[in-house]
This record gives structure tokens, C-alpha cells and sequence, in this order.
């Protein structure tokens, strides 16, 4: 009930949306639209600060830094959506399995999602990125390979928690089928908190793929990718700050507004706060 | 101590897991080990002569149980870029890592866990609107970018700080024991070099722990939060305790107890995420190691980095699990 | 009239309400708490009893006395700074026993220290010092704690809830006050331990000469061992009476209907008669009597006529505008 965010009502919560939509929009269609060629390269032109013809001024090989940004986007944003919607269906597939299927495989999968998810993602993603050889595909594989165990873990309990009701196991003794209960009752009640993660995902996806391109194992130089962006760039953050300080403020723009939606979310929806009420 | 056991336990198995995953990764994921093994230029020859050598011949579960055995014995393989045993490299490069994750460490304990602790205080106050601002900011920084700002802005422009290194140049001579360099200065009674490693420190780890402590702050707070609600900080009130030696007699010593176990993930975390912020400053460090490692398709450095830091991470959760309960009510009371 | 006649605390038209909003919760309680007397508070969950007490008594952070007074040994608080003159008698004049003993002690602290730091807040003792070691483990021995001296040294978990009870009112004790507040002190306790536990204060506060209040949901068990009984519901003060004349006077019907439900060995369970309705919380605003809709006496202006409030000094009172009970 605080004032910065609930007064004027959710103006921050307004912007975020706003920003997340239009980003989203620009990932989708932002490459067709560049003023200019992103990989053109133009030496006489390098390094030229924003102007009314750049209007974020062109990089050290002299390509226009606003068409990177919008062509990056793509790159960036679509292959974090890529990694959260595999890791969605693959995690919930294994956390909603283990609950239902219960016993030894539901000890084992927790187990091991336990484990997993100890280990830093990053550095297991960096291992995999490597042992896969470096690009946007291997880091994306790779955060995949890393990022399961957290939907595993969500989708298993909440699973747990609906067939505990009463109202299933009053559909069980009808004989309901498993998939009728997982469509019907399981899949409905797990979107809530599942959103929630997601958003919040998003911003968290982001950063890891960007610093994997940054460490150089994701997209690679010269590729648009944000985080590549900035790995290219890092030379001449003293004379053209433009060229680290856009794609950064991409990163971290985007990744606010996900996490300001996600928040609101999460007070709007939380089942915890919910069923309180 | 049944409870111990179990922790060990659950940390054994934790160990056989990594070294699976570090097994898998080195071995079977990057199609023919022994042509990443022998290096990009190598001929048909040398590779067939490493296949054998590698063991790659026998079967999968015997390469995996040569693969443990070497592990046990320390052997991590040769990087191919030092020519050095990966062991040697990684504990050269081991401590500067962990000098700044503790760094970072006290930093994120430093803001996230008095932070937490007054907005669960002042829960729903402007004052907890700004901070959960600025904690959904932090938690949307990327490291590397801050690290770049960072340096730019405080040790290139402003020269406040040196800019990038592990110790000043008049110091290069300077001999640890340790090789933790903040240690060793108080050791060998040298407190100008002491404050010349820590002034290197200060950039890098600010950079690091950011994002952590957006993290920290939060956890701290929701913890904080259910401690304020609860009947003993009334009790403390009726007593006629002030506000003061209730957050900090009462409140803190019992919120701040479940958020460590998080803080003692985020230590593994911080020493993965050095990978992001050693390179830029120019620290020496395992993160600039696997970065290499990467650069120059060094697989086995690659993957040892992932072993250390996996390694490092289980022993930090064992400590923290350990010590939460070597302080908990009940064992003191036993003890 | 003598001083010693004085009531200890004297609550006239006392109102609370929501910081957030000023919704007002509970309206118009008017009572007054004599020198050793027990005064048993009585309302169902949701009847704003403990919202009532623990404002007043400054330990409710989000609600605030919102109208009337409140006097506490013969001087008035100041409406403004009602909050800060109540935390001055906290620990030294007033004593307060929270719900549940399972969360009321702080769990990584020692019982000894617990009880030293309600001395050192009280009377400025030294936590260490022997002084108030003595002290400690003399007021533990006091509420029937075995082997005070090992319990010091011992952490909250080790204790059974009547147990940590127990400790509670030690803390409490300690601090000599002249009024303990108990807010539903056995609700979390099983059923023989919740009369040991009312049995204990009672005692306790007979020997020492303490004014009590007590607040419940349990009208037997206050019936039992308060010498009056106010009623709350839906945060509204309905009736004030003496609790042994329950049994044998008119009350309001609400308190009645309260008293029929309790068992006892010269009823069987035909003569059981269940309230109908569900109760109306408070903080609705009501104009009329809250209970009109359940009441079997109730007539149509039960429901619009503003209820009667009673002078802080009466000895009984019902709020029944049709003249039940008064």
C-alpha cells in the first residue's frame, strides 16, 4: 500500500507496460525496419557520436548503433523467450510427472532438480556453452540445460498442492482421467503462479544470455546481440560512451519493466495474499 | 546429529552430481574429447595416439570411473593453453576469486541486511516504495555493463580508483603466502600495500555484488517482515522495549537467521558471475581463467572452473547449514 | 469517596479505529478497572476484542484510540500523544500477556536473559548481575516452573506450551506491574492446562494485589474467575455485569444466549441452543444493536436506534434498548 507505486494509480506499473509491449513489439519487428544495414560497415564513419542522421550514433566500425539496437532485439529478446518457453514446457512436463506419478521417480527428479539448481547457472551454462562451441545457439541450448529445475520445482508443488484438494480427489473417485485432470484442474490453478515466475524469468534469462555473449560464448562479435554489443563497444567507453552506454540501457530498461510487471504481478496474484482475501 | 548426516549426505551426492555433469560435459557433449584434448592443429595420428591414452576406447561407464579417479587424484588435466596442470592453474588463480567474492559478500551483507531490516520496519512507508525501486533496478543491472560504468566513470575519469589490476605497480614485488593478498599484507605487517589491494578491490566487487544485493534486500525483508508480525516482538513492546532493542535484540537475530542460508548460495553464485567482471578489470582470477579457457577452446579448463566453482559452492552451503545449526537454540542447549 | 476507591484504569467512551482509512472498529466502551479487581473481557473472534486492547494499551500499530478517554491511575492520557504516554507505563505500571505462547517468547533467546532484560526494562537492573539473576529465577520458581535455576539457562523450544506460558507471565511479573492484561492467554492450550494457566494468574494477581483484565472468548471460564464481566461484539460494549450473578439475574440476551451454550453437568444437550446467524464482525458502522438480527427478543427498532453507552463508573450496564438485562 505505498504511495511511489500506488499513487497516481500504478503509473510505474503503466510505464512498465508500455515500455514491455513496445520492446516486445520491436523484437518482433524491429530487424525489418533499420534505417540502416546493422552489420554495414563504414570506417570513415566510425565512432560518430548521435546526430540527426545517427540517431545513436555508429560504433567503432562505424554501423549505425540504433539499427543494431532494433536488430539486436530480436536477438536478444526472442532467443530469452526461447529459452523460457522450452525451459516452461519441459520443466513443468518433469515437475507435474513427478507429482503424479509420486514414489521413488518423483524422490529421484526432486532430488536431482535440488541439486541442479544449486549450482550457479551461469557457470553451468558457461561449462555447457563451451563443451557445445560458442554461439547464440550453444548459450541458448545451455541456459535451457541450466533453467529446467526452477519450473520442475514450481509445477511439481503446485501440482501437489491441487491434487491434495478435495474437489480432486472427489474427480479421482469418479474415475476422471489423469490428462482431464491435468488439462481441467492442474494447468488453470499453475498459470498464476507460473506468470509470475516467467516475468520475472524474463529479466533474470536476459542477463544471463547477454553476459554469456559479452564473455564472448553466446552470439558472437559482430552480431547485434546486445551483450556482444557491449563486449565490442568495451574499447571505447572513454571517447564514444554511446556505443556501451544504448545497448546497456537496453539490457537494463528491459529488464526493469519485466521486473516492475512481475512484481505488480506477484502482489496482484500471489495465491498466498489471495486466498486471504 | 542425524540432521548432520544427512546434510553430508545430501552434499555427497551433490558431488557425485557435478562430477557427472563436469564428466558429461568434457567428455560426451563436445562430440570427440580427444580432438578438443589434442588441440585444433593436430594431426590424425596424434589424435588416434590420445584416443587410446584418454581411455576413450573403453566403455562409457569405464571412462567415467578413470574420469573420478583422476578427479580424486587432483588430476584436472593439462590446460592447452598454459601448458600447465589445470590443479596448479586453479589454485593460483583460486584465491584473488575468493578475495573478491568475500569482498562483494561483505558489501551485500553491509547494505541488504540493514536495508531489509528497516523496510520490514517501515514496510509500506515511501521509504520502502524507494528501496523496492531500487532493488527492482538493481536486480535488472547487468554486471558486466555496471563493471564498465564503474571503471569508467570512478577509476578513468575521476581517478578515485586504480583501474584495473590486482595490486599497484610500485607493489609488483610484493610476495604473499597465502596468495590472499589482503591476508598476507597484515601478515607481513605492510599496511600501505594492505589498503593499495583493498583500493583495487573496492570497483570490481562493488560491481559484482550489486545485483546480489538487490536479490539480498529482498529476501532480508520478507524474513524481516514475518519477524515483526510475530507475538514476541509484542511481548518486547509490553515490556516497554524500545524500537531499537526490539530490530535489534529481538527481530534481527531471527530474521537475519533463514536469510543466510540464501546469502551462503549467493557466495557460489558471486564466484560464477567473476566471469563477468575479472576480464574487464584485469584481475587475475578463475573467472578470467574459464574466459580464456573459452577464448582458446580449452574444454578441460572450461570445465574444471566449473568443478571448482560447483565445489566451492556445495562447501559454502555446507558451512552456512552447519553453522545455522551450530547456533540454533537447540543445539546450544544441547551443547 | 477514598483515593484507594479509585478505579486503576477508567476507559470512558472509548472508540477505535483504523489508522488506514479511520474506518472505526470498535465504538463507545465505557468501563472502569477497580484496585485487585479481575475484569473479564468476552466476544467472539472477530468482535475487535483484541484490536480493542491491544490499542489502547499502545501495542497496535495500524489502529488508533480514535475518540473518548482513557485514564490510568487517576491521570488522563492526552488524545495526541496517547501512543507514547501508554509506552511510558508499559513494562513498569502495565503488564502484557500476548495470545500465543508458541511465538510470544523470542526463540533464540535464553529464558534468563528474557526474563533479566523485563527487569532491566522495569527497574533499570543490571541483565547480568546477580541481583537480577536472583530475581529471574525467584519469579520463574513463582509460576510453578521445576528447577528454575536449569530453566534460566534454557532456550523457549525445550518448554511445553503451559510451560512457555508460564514463562510469559514470569516475564511479566517481574516487572511488578499494577495491571496485567491477558489476551486469550489459553486459546493455544489444550483444555486441563488452559485452568491451570487462568488458575495461575488469578492466584498470582490475588497474592500481589494486581488489577487484571482478561480477555477471552470463554464466558465460563471468566464466569469461573473474574469478578465482572464486559461484553464485546462486533465492536460494540454490549453488557457489564457481575460474573456471579450471571446465573441467577437477567443479562442482555446476547450474553444469555452466550451462557446457553455453554454445557454444564445440570443440562443435557437438548438445552444446548446454538446462536443462529453468524456473527457480524466489526468495523461495519452499525446505527442500531449489531446482534438485532439474531436475537430472539429483537424488535424493528433494535436496528436504527443508536445504542445506549454507559458512564464509565456504572457497576452494570446493557446495552439493550428494550430492557433486557439492565
Amino acid at each position: 500500500m505505498g504511495n511511489l507505486t500506488s499513487y497516481p494509480k500504478g503509473a510505474l506499473e503503466w510505464a512498465a507496460i508500455f515500455l514491455a509491449v513496445a520492446i516486445l513489439i520491436m523484437a518482433l519487428f524491429g530487424g525489418w525496419f533499420t534505417p540502416y544495414d546493422p552489420l554495414q560497415i563504414d570506417f570513415r564513419g566510425k565512432l560518430q557520436p548521435p546526430s540527426g542522421e545517427h540517431w545513436l550514433g555508429t560504433d567503432g566500425s562505424g554501423r549505425d548503433v540504433l539499427s543494431r539496437l532494433m536488430a539486436g532485439a530480436q536477438l536478444t529478446i526472442l532467443s530469452t523467450l526461447v529459452v523460457i518457453a522450452v525451459v516452461l514446457v519441459i520443466g513443468c512436463a518433469i515437475g507435474i510427472t513427478s507429482a503424479f506419478v509420486g514414489g521413488w521417480l518423483d524422490n529421484l527428479l526432486m532430488r536431482l532438480a535440488d541439486i541442479w539448481l544449486g549450482f550457479p547457472p551461469l557457470i553451468l551454462a558457461l561449462g555447457f556453452a563451451a563443451a557445445l562451441g560458442s554461439s547464440l545457439e550453444a548459450a541458448i541450448w545451455a541456459l535451457i540445460f541450466s533453467w529446467w529445475p526452477n519450473y520442475a520445482r514450481l509445477s511439481r508443488m503446485i501440482t501437489n498442492d491441487i491434487l491434495s484438494e478435495p474437489f480432486v480427489a472427489g474427480a479421482t473417485a469418479l474415475g476422471v482421467p489423469t490428462w482431464r485432470k491435468v488439462v481441467f484442474y492442474v494447468i488453470p490453478n499453475a498459470f498464476d503462479v507460473l506468470i509470475i515466475q516467467v516475468t520475472l524469468d524474463i529479466s533474470a534469462v536476459m542477463l544471463a544470455i547477454s553476459g554469456l555473449s559479452f564473455i564472448g560464448v553466446g552470439a558472437q562479435i559482430p552480431a547485434p546481440e546486445w551483450g556482444a554489443m557491449i563486449a565490442g563497444g568495451r574499447a571505447h567507453a572513454g571517447s564514444a560512451w554511446w556505443v556501451v552506454m544504448v545497448p546497456g540501457l537496453a539490457i537494463f530498461v528491459t529488464a526493469l519493466a519485466f521486473n516492475i510487471i512481475g512484481d505488480m504481478l506477484r502482489r496482484e496474484l500471489d495465491p498466498t495474499t489471495r486466498r486471504r482475501a | 546429529m542425524a540432521y548432520i548426516l544427512q546434510r553430508v549426505a545430501f552434499s555427497a551426492l551433490s558431488l557425485f552430481v557435478l562430477v557427472f555433469i563436469t564428466f558429461l560435459l568434457s567428455h560426451v557433449v563436445p562430440g570427440d574429447p580427444a580432438i578438443a584434448a589434442a588441440g585444433p592443429n593436430a594431426g590424425a595420428e596424434k589424435i588416434a595416439a590420445l584416443r587410446t591414452e584418454m581411455g576413450l576406447d573403453e566403455p562409457f561407464v569405464t571412462q567415467f570411473l578413470i574420469y573420478c579417479g583422476n578427479i580424486l587424484q587432483g588430476d584436472l588435466g593439462t590446460s592447452w593453453f598454459t601448458h600447465q596442470p589445470i590443479l596448479d592453474d586453479l589454485l593460483r588463480e583460486l584465491p584473488p576469486s575468493l578475495e573478491l567474492v568475500v569482498i562483494a559478500m561483505v558489501i551485500n551483507l553491509a547494505i541488504s541486511l540493514p536495508v531489509g531490516l528497516l523496510t520490514a520496519r517501515y514496510n509500506g512507508t515511501t521509504f520502502d516504495d524507494i528501496v523496492r525501486l531500487f532493488a527492482m533496478a538493481g536486480a535488472g543491472l547487468p554486471i558486466f555493463w555496471t563493471a564498465i560504468l564503474l571503471q569508467q566513470s570512478f577509476a578513468a575519469d575521476w581517478q578515485l580508483f586504480p583501474v584495473a589490476g590486482r595490486i599497484g605497480f610500485e607493489y609488483r614485488a610484493f610476495e604473499g603466502i597465502t596468495g590472499f593478498y589482503l591476508l598476507d599484507s597484515i601478515l607481513r605487517g605492510r599496511p600501505d600495500v594492505f589498503f593499495d589491494v583493498l583500493s583495487h578491490l573496492i570497483l570490481p566487487a562493488f560491481a559484482l555484488s550489486l545485483l546480489f544485493t538487490a536479490v539480498g534486500v529482498r529476501i532480508t525483508r520478507t524474513s524481516m517482515i514475518g519477524e515483526f508480525r510475530k507475538d514476541y516482538v509484542t511481548l518486547a513492546r509490553a515490556k516497554g522495549a524500545g524500537e531499537g532493542r526490539i530490530m535489534f535484540r529481538h527481530v534481527f537475530p531471527n530474521g537475519a537467521t533463514p536469510s543466510l542460508t540464501v546469502f551462503g548460495m549467493q557466495f557460489g553464485w558471486m564466484l560464477g558471475a567473476t566471469v563477468l567482471v575479472e576480464e574487464i578489470f584485469g584481475r587475475p582470477g578463475i573467472g578470467r581463467y574459464a574466459v580464456k579457457a573459452v577464448t582458446q577452446s580449452d574444454i578441460h579448463g572450461v570445465v574444471a572452473v566449473v568443478f571448482v566453482v560447483g565445489l566451492v559452492f556445495l562447501l559454502a552451503n555446507l558451512a552456512v547449514d552447519m553453522t545455522l545449526y551450530a547456533l540454533s537454540p537447540r543445539k546450544r542447549a544441547e551443547g | 469517596m477514598s483515593v484507594r476507591d479509585d478505579p486503576l484504569l477508567r476507559l470512558d467512551r472509548v472508540s477505535v479505529a483504523l489508522r488506514q482509512g479511520g474506518r472505526e472498529m470498535v465504538s463507545g466502551v465505557s468501563l472502569s478497572v477497580g484496585r485487585r479487581e479481575l475484569f473479564g473481557i468476552v466476544g467472539e473472534s472477530g468482535s475487535g476484542k483484541t484490536l480493542f486492547t491491544r490499542t489502547v494499551f499502545g501495542l497496535h500499530d495500524d489502529a488508533v484510540v480514535s475518540g473518548g478517554e482513557v485514564t490510568f491511575d487517576g491521570r488522563t492520557m492526552p488524545a495526541k500523544s496517547h501512543h507514547t504516554e501508554m509506552k511510558r507505563l508499559l513494562g513498569k505500571r502495565i503488564g502484557f500477556i500476548p495470545q500465543d505462547p508458541f511465538s510470544s517468547l523470542n526463540p533464540s533467546m535464553r529464558v534468563g536473559a528474557q526474563i533479566t532484560e523485563a527487569l532491566y526494562l522495569a527497574r533499570g537492573l543490571s541483565p547480568k548481575s546477580r541481583e537480577a539473576r536472583d530475581a529471574a529465577i525467584a519469579v520463574l520458581a513463582e509460576v510453578g516452573i521445576p528447577e528454575p535455576d536449569i530453566a534460566f539457562r534454557q532456550f523457549p523450544d525445550q518448554f511445553s506450551g503451559g510451560m512457555r506460558q508460564r514463562i510469559v507471565i514470569a516475564i511479566v511479573l517481574a516487572q511488578e506491574p499494577e495491571l496485567l492484561i491477558a489476551d486469550e492467554p489459553t486459546t493455544a492450550l489444550d483444555a486441563s492446562t488452559q485452568r491451570l494457566i487462568v488458575d495461575l494468574i488469578v492466584e498470582r494477581s490475588r497474592t500481589r494485589g494486581l488489577s487484571v483484565i482478561l480477555i477471552s472468548h470463554n464466558l465460563e471460564l471468566l464466569r469461573q474467575s473474574m469478578d465482572r464481566i464486559g461484553v464485546l461484539y462486533s465492536g460494540q460494549f454490549l453488557n457489564l455485569f457481575q460474573a456471579d450473578q450471571l446465573a441467577h439475574q437477567e443479562v442482555h440476551p446476547y450474553t444469555q444466549a452466550l451462557f446457553d451454550c455453554i454445557p454444564t453437568k445440570d443440562k443435557t444437550l437438548a438445552d444446548i441452543r446454538p446462536i443462529p446467524g453468524e456473527p457480524a464482525g466489526a468495523g461495519f458502522g452499525l446505527a442500531g444493536c449489531s446482534f438485532a438480527d439474531r436475537c430472539a427478543f429483537a424488535k424493528d427498532r433494535c436496528c436504527a436506534t443508536p445504542l445506549p453507552i454507559n458512564d464509565a463508573g456504572q457497576a452494570r450496564f446493557s446495552a439493550c434498548i428494550i430492557g433486557k438485562g439492565a
